[in-house]
């Protein structure tokens, strides 16, 4: 049993050397890992740009006014937004990436936007309901007086909700940046080469599973901890203002 | 100046307000009185539409403003409206809460609104809070800039929804006088208040509200002084 053990951490050194240093294989690492971290942010932006999209369709949807005629294009679009959030929600991501990636964008060359599409796309629907909470956090006296000072819904929106809505949803926000970090990993199904596809390739070459993927889960643990840190710094700032 | 007929207001299964006509005159000031619960809030919110009410018309100006194709954004400029609980917008300075409509709407520019806001705190003496945040502000000053806020839209008439009920009981005063300045200046007002005293001091005409229904009208003087409805008269012995 002893024995073994020494054998093992013998052996060990190798392993690493073969799995990180061996013909600059470190770098593909890094590649990866940048790879990832650009999915991600550029996903996110895809996400949120969505996400405040639908949020605002679906707010404008519901408070209308009741008694009055609806709007049919706001139902319409709402119809599509209900749609959109449900499908995206209610199925595998992994099932949505293969979906986009072998199916509708089987021909494309550019795996990156596939990528992006594929995790954006999903990103949008959680955070439309991040949104959409954040909206509906605000309280309605801060609509009304900008509606009775003559204000439009779009003004009003624009000026006092959303920038209100948008420092209670941050804290949310940055839970979905982790998430969607996280998630990225996915897209190495089809051919991107972010850390995930790397790792899996140095593994298949060396045939050595085990240090690829124990030094990628370890980068992906380091990132999320300085998210994390990072996160907690920005909600101590936004509570500091709060306190006058 | 405004014109109500057969107004009536239902939440669900619950009628707020039961047919009610009413009409508001030019430079007049209108208090109303009444239990909670008695619908004068929300006959006040219909006056601008912040309630859609179920039934009647309301005219503003010759204007139905109940009417589908009434541009409501556009006659609500022409109503200030003061909360209860203030309602200024936390994001923004003072200077910006008060700025922000007129210049939006086009009624003034951004150096025009700038002074109209400074001259209008200067009024109601917070010329030194333009720069600070609501949130540094007590709830006496809170309601003076939420009053003048609506003020900065020069509208036609203003609209009060228990203004100092908010407030800590030191802080009412300093309201009430903005109020009755406002008052002598000569602007139209519908007032809903418990402040009785103020009713019997600014008010033109005082209207009781109960169940929905206005049950008693009249000056001040008449309504304090000889109360003939019983609800009114049991209400009366208790606030006052």
């Amino acid at each position: 049993m002893f024995q073994a053990l020494m054998d093992w951490l013998d052996r060990l050194g190798p392993r690493l050397y073969a799995a990180f240093l061996e013909g600059d294989r470190w770098r593909l690492y890094l590649e990866g890992l940048l790879t990832t971290l650009e999915l991600t942010v550029v996903a996110l932006i895809v996400g949120v740009v969505l996400g405040v999209l639908v949020a605002v369709i679906r707010t404008a949807h519901d408070q209308q006014r009741p008694g009055r005629r609806k709007n049919p294009l706001l139902g319409f679009c709402n119809g599509v937004c209900k749609v959109y959030t449900t499908v995206i929600r209610g199925t595998p991501m992994l099932v949505q990436i293969l979906i986009w990636g072998f199916v509708i964008f089987a021909s494309s060359r550019n795996k990156f936007m596939v990528g992006v599409v594929a995790l954006g796309i999903n990103s949008g629907a959680y955070v439309a309901e991040i949104v959409r909470g954040g909206l509906m956090s605000v309280d309605v006296g801060q609509s009304e007086a900008g509606r009775s000072l003559g204000l439009g819904y779009l003004d009003t929106m624009r000026f006092i909700i959303i920038p209100q809505a948008f420092k209670n949803i941050l804290p949310s926000l940055g839970n979905e940046f982790i998430t969607l970090f996280k998630d990225t990993s996915l897209v190495n199904t089809i051919g991107l080469t972010e850390l995930t596809y790397r790792a899996s390739r140095i593994a298949g070459t060396t045939f050595d599973y085990m240090p690829p993927y124990i030094g990628i889960a370890i980068m992906y643990l380091v990132v999320v901890i300085i998210l994390t840190w990072l996160q907690g710094k920005l909600e101590r700032r936004l509570r500091q203002s709060d306190r006058r | 100046m405004i014109d109500v007929k057969h107004l009536s207001k239902s939440f669900g299964d619950h009628l707020v307000l039961d047919d009610i006509d009413q009409h508001i005159y030019p430079g007049e000031k209108v208090v109303i009185i009444g239990p909670s619960g008695s619908g004068k809030s929300t006959f006040l919110r219909c006056l601008n539409l912040l309630e859609v009410p179920s039934a009647g018309t309301i005219t503003f100006e010759g204007q139905e403003i109940t009417s589908p194709k009434a541009d409501i954004d556009k006659i609500r400029q022409q109503m200030g409206m003061v909360f209860q609980h203030f309602n200024l917008f936390n994001n923004m300075t003072i200077r910006r809460n008060i700025t922000l409509a007129p210049v939006r709407t086009k009624l003034m520019s951004q150096a025009e609104a700038d002074n109209a806001a400074a001259a209008l705190l200067k009024r109601v003496g917070l010329e030194d809070k333009a720069d600070a945040y609501p949130a540094q502000l007590s709830g006496g000053q809170k309601q003076r800039i939420a009053i003048v806020r609506a003020l900065a839209m020069r509208p036609k008439v203003m609209l009060f929804d228990e203004p100092t009920s908010a407030l800590d009981p030191e802080m009412v005063g300093e309201v009430l006088d903005v109020m009755k300045e406002l008052a002598d200046e000569g602007m139209t007002m519908v007032v809903v208040t418990h402040e009785m005293g103020f009713a019997r001091e600014v008010g033109d005409r005082v209207l009781f509200m109960a169940e929905g229904k206005i049950l008693e009208e009249g000056p001040p003087a008449d309504l304090f002084g000889h109360p003939k409805n019983p609800r009114l008269q049991d209400f009366l012995s208790k606030v006052l």
